[in-house]
């Protein structure tokens, strides 16, 4: 087994697709013809997007997402060389600003964001 | 579950399900009757026997929270039209405070919404009956109403009502207020409703074990079951009836 999909339920598919794209520059690989699911361009294991009610038709009961209350107790992380860069770039296209880059005692550069849907999104360098 | 590229389908959701009235019938061909699960919706019904000469009985039903048996004959047929959770006030506007679990028959079904009256023959085509009672589907949709019962049906009723508020951007004390004045029904009996029907389904379809099914749907424990069962469905969650509603009745 392998870990395939993370798939994070949003209000908005193709909403939270262009925001990726444009806060941290990754690619969409599509976007599904009923706007309820689209994956990123994110290597062998996809991030996902799917619409709110796509759980409901699953069956499942999720917590929605929401920026104006607690994240999710989970997180996204980018690597990057540049975590400078690619944090003014995420706050510059509408992210929130959670907590700026910093440096780690074991030599790695943090930072954390949440994004349109109050997801947090952390942006970190490799781990050496 | 990740969708393919290039897999087709026009994708009904609930919650797209939820946006329209639907229009529904039913013809017995044989005798029978059935155990109909509440929904929190409002029905506009017609109920005639396609073998009788009778003019069609008109039905009206506020927002339902308690199921009800119906029995029926050879012949016997149901036009009805579900209103949209949120459009309950375009039937009954500011009685809606008062309708939840009314049934209005005859007389009393007329004086609410007298086109019915036009609808006197039982050779009558959901075409015939969606031309008469069609306007009801005028819009009254509300942004925080909206809001709170997709949030309610995704998280499957188990949103406390001030997170609830929270969510959809109101007060809990204006949510409560708007919510009933819309439905009919006060926002955490509608999210009851929600979390008594995901349980049922685990149970059914997935054939959870009653613990199990509980604990995934939200509920402490054995007993808190068992109370919602008995409210909404007149049995406990280890005797569910086999004939649980008209096959059309709730797609």
């Amino acid at each position: 087994m392998k870990l395939g999909y993370t798939i994070v339920y949003v209000a908005d598919v193709p909403n939270t697709v262009a925001f990726y794209e444009t806060a941290f520059g990754i690619k969409r690989r599509f976007i599904h013809e009923s706007d309820l699911y689209a994956e990123m361009e994110t290597g062998g294991t996809a991030l996902a997007f799917a619409g709110n009610e796509a759980a409901e038709m699953n069956g499942l009961a999720i917590m929605p997402n929401d920026p104006a209350s607690t994240a999710a107790g989970w997180e996204i992380c980018f690597v990057t060389d540049d975590v400078e860069a690619a944090f003014e770039r995420a706050i510059s296209k509408g992210c929130t600003l959670v907590s700026n880059p910093s440096e780690k005692p074991w030599g790695q550069t943090v930072s954390y964001v949440r994004d349109l849907n109050g997801c947090i999104v952390e942006i970190a360098s490799p781990i050496a | 579950m990740p969708i393919p590229v290039g897999y087709h389908e026009t994708i009904v959701t609930s919650e797209a399900s939820r946006s329209v009235e639907a229009y529904w019938s039913f013809t017995a061909e044989k005798a029978g009757g059935g155990l109909v699960l509440p929904d929190g919706r409002c029905d506009i019904i017609l109920q005639y026997n396609i073998h009788s000469s009778d003019v069609p009985v008109p039905i009206i039903t506020g927002p339902a929270t308690q199921a009800y048996t119906v029995e029926y004959e050879v012949g016997d047929r149901w036009l009805g039209m579900r209103l949209r959770p949120d459009n309950g006030c375009a039937l009954w506007t500011s009685g809606i405070a008062h309708a939840v679990n009314t049934v209005l028959i005859g007389p009393e079904a007329l004086a609410l919404l007298p086109k019915l009256a036009k609808l006197n023959n039982n050779n009558l085509t959901i075409g015939d009956f969606s031309k008469t009672v069609g306007v009801m589907t005028k819009l009254n949709t509300n942004r925080w109403v909206s809001r709170a019962l997709s949030a309610l049906h995704t998280s499957g009723g188990r949103m406390q009502i001030e997170k609830l508020a929270e969510f959809v951007g109101c007060t809990p004390r204006h949510l409560n207020r708007i919510f009933r004045s819309h439905t009919g029904l006060s926002a955490k009996t509608y999210a009851q409703l929600v979390q008594f029907h995901r349980t049922l389904r685990l149970i059914q379809r997935e054939h959870l074990p009653i613990t199990g099914a509980a604990f995934e749907g939200g509920y402490a424990d054995h007993a808190h079951i068992t109370r919602a069962f008995r409210r909404f469905g007149g049995f406990t969650p280890s005797d569910i009836p086999d004939e649980l509603s008209l096959p059309t009745l709730f797609p």
